[in-house]
């Protein structure tokens, strides 16, 4: 981890958003207002599961 | 997208996940501050149903010295003695009004201009064009609403609409289109006459974007 990358993270554990200072419910968000565009082509369809989504679902314990 | 089922509601444990490794996808961190604009963009997007109520009652905060856990301790505790109808009423007459407009206008172009969909909205547009993000229809609010901006910034650091989105672009984002109103919005909110279940709301937000401008200035 780079040392820039340090100093944030340590800042938002300072901050109190990370840490357990609160423990917020991972939130399902049924996105109400936006979506990924579809492209010109038409060939995607809005939303993919990439590796990194399903980390996120994963992780967040859907 | 139908994932909104029952087990993620009580599923703060993310922070006991023994897995602590510096080079997965996306950091700790900001797994943390997407859930935090989830949970903001949830309960601005519309009035909270019981499934989002029971959400912010489970919320616990430690409020010991730490002013963004004592807005979610003060959240969790007025959530547990708001019923339904009461937040609803709250919400309608923070954003919608009885016959006149509400208390607030959460819109980007109000607050930057005093007009309603104004440049600021056809910038964003712009934007989330380059982005490849679009909206979904569902909702008829226009894009600059409050709670839809919290949607894209959950969006990019998640990569719910290509790949997350790098810090770079999060903070061009953000600085463009939050850091100059939202703080005053919650501000806003923070002291609004309407609000009981949404004043601690006004002071997470309220913090939250001073954060997230402080550590945006940290990553550069």
């Amino acid at each position: 981890m780079t040392k820039t990358k340090k100093s944030r993270r340590d800042f938002l554990k300072a901050a109190g958003v990370t840490g357990g200072v609160a423990a917020v419910a991972a939130v399902a968000l049924s996105s109400k207002s936006v979506k990924a565009a579809v492209p010109e082509s038409g060939k995607s369809a809005g939303y993919r599961e990439t590796e990194h989504v399903k980390k996120y679902y994963e992780l967040a314990r859907f | 997208m139908g994932r909104n089922g029952e087990e993620g509601l009580k599923g703060p444990e993310l922070l006991d996940n023994p897995t602590e490794q510096s080079d997965r996808a996306i950091a700790e961190e900001d797994l943390e501050r997407a859930h935090l604009y989830a949970l903001l963009a949830r309960v601005l997007a519309e009035p909270m149903g019981d499934e989002t109520l029971e959400v912010v009652r489970a919320i616990e905060g430690k409020s010991d010295g730490n002013e963004l856990g004592g807005a979610f301790a003060a959240l969790g505790t007025v959530a547990v003695r708001t019923p339904r109808g009461s937040a609803e009423d709250e919400y309608s007459a923070l954003f919608y009004g009885d016959g006149a407009r509400g208390e607030l206008l959460p819109y980007a172009s109000y607050y930057l201009t005093g007009f309603l969909l104004e440049k600021p909205l056809a910038n964003l547009r712009g934007d989330m064009a380059a982005l490849g993000i679009q909206t979904s229809g569902i909702s008829k609010e226009p894009e600059d609403h409050i709670a839809c901006l919290c949607e894209i910034m959950h969006g990019l650091i998640t990569g719910a609409f290509n790949e997350p989105a790098s810090l770079e672009t999060q903070k061009k984002f953000f600085m463009t289109h939050m850091a100059p109103w939202a703080g005053q919005f919650f501000t806003d909110l923070e002291g609004a006459e309407s609000a009981t279940l949404y004043m601690p709301v006004g002071t997470i937000g309220r913090l939250f974007m001073a954060i997230e401008a402080q550590a945006f200035e940290l990553a550069a």
